[in-house]
């Protein structure tokens, strides 16, 4: 057993797949975000968890269909990946959404590293008459 | 009505899994490096898949018993699916029966309708009326309504028909993401009930890097709950896209 007296807090951490580790981009420096996009009534909520980031430090970009978020780091995030330390300077995700994006009313909140987006849906239809 | 309290003679498991902002991996593991905890054991079970850890050069299992005076702990690194969850809440139960454990606290996280993020609540379900005294005199809300699906609800069902009583304490926190905040006050609440002194200095300091460091188990912890949620509601969708 290794003593723990003088170790750091530390959490041991399953890898059952390695596969998401493909997410980051060593080269570029570059963190994949954790995200999640949940359906409402009237709306989608799409979320990006963004520890180490400063509001200031975020930008948020979209098409028609697709939301991109980037954000420098306030530090330098090192982590040991296939036994080389590498560095990551910033996040970056794009996020393609089921629907079209209504521009206009698209909203964003930054609360505690956490990135809200709240895309109202964009409704394209003709009225069916109830007989 | 038979009342316990928590006394030091008796012997209290503690149990840790990934879930819901890995509320549960963040408590125990700190619990365990606080309070200077020796690994004890192993647990092995042949439907869990072949997986070891190394670290320092030191080959570690995947669910390991780690025990500190009267106090065990069982940690999982594995996120379990449905068939792991009934098999690990068993082995747990095994465990219990062969040390003499008095009582077992679990602890994960939930998400709430309208959570104050400022102020992050924790709930307590307890199978066993005698254990009711100790979210009285810890003032810990009684989780009323809701639904439990996962390793959870496995570890429930089988342990309310046992004579073994156990607490579990819901921290509200971010079901998707890494929530070592919501840690904080299961770890606070923890050390109330078991009347040890934590100090959780060093998770506060640490929270946002654990955020990161932790995606991957994360987005695995979500897989299987997703797979957990669908085995037991078929017919409904499941609430999140990746």
């Amino acid at each position: 057993m290794i003593e723990n007296n003088d170790k750091e807090f530390e959490i041991r951490i399953a890898s059952s797949s390695i596969s998401s580790l493909f997410n980051d981009d060593i080269e570029r420096q570059i963190l994949s975000p954790l995200s999640c996009l949940r359906e409402y009534g009237t709306h989608w909520s799409l979320e990006f968890d963004l520890p180490l980031v400063n509001k200031k430090d975020i930008k948020i970009t979209f098409d028609e269909s697709s939301i991109s978020v980037e954000a420098k780091l306030k530090e330098t995030y090192s982590e040991e990946k296939f036994g080389k330390k590498t560095k990551f300077e910033y996040f970056k995700k794009t996020i393609t959404l089921p629907s079209k994006i209504d521009n206009k009313k698209t909203s964003a909140k930054f609360e505690k590293g956490r990135l809200k987006i709240i895309i109202p849906k964009t409704i394209f239809s003709r009225e069916i008459k109830i007989k | 009505m038979k009342i316990s309290k928590i006394t030091s003679q008796e012997n209290i498991l503690l149990v840790g899994f990934p879930s819901n902002g890995l509320v549960g991996t963040f408590t125990i593991s700190y619990l365990i490096h606080n309070l200077d905890m020796k690994q004890i054991g192993e647990i092995d079970h042949l439907d869990i898949p072949p997986t070891l850890f190394i670290e320092d050069g030191e080959i570690l299992s995947p669910i390991r018993v780690y025990k500190k005076n009267n106090i065990f702990v069982i940690i999982s690194d594995l996120p379990l699916d449905p068939n792991l969850a009934h098999s690990f809440a068993e082995s747990i139960l095994e465990y219990c029966k062969k040390n003499d454990i008095q009582k077992i606290i679990i602890v994960s996280g939930i998400e709430t309708i309208n959570k104050d993020l400022k102020a992050p609540k924790i709930y307590g379900l307890v199978t066993h009326q005698s254990l009711e005294e100790i979210l009285y005199t810890n003032q810990i809300s009684k989780f009323l309504t809701g639904s439990i699906f996962g390793t959870d609800a496995a570890i429930i069902t089988i342990f309310r028909k046992s004579k073994i009583p156990t607490l579990i304490l819901y921290a509200e926190c971010h079901p998707f993401f890494p929530d070592p905040e919501a840690s904080i006050i299961a770890i606070t609440t923890l050390a109330k009930i078991l009347n040890i002194e934590v100090d959780t200095t060093d998770i506060q300091k640490k929270m946002e890097r654990l955020r990161i460091q932790h995606r991957n188990l994360m987005e695995e912890t979500i897989r299987a709950l997703q797979q957990q949620q669908l085995e037991n509601q078929p017919s409904r969708a499941p609430q999140i896209y990746r």
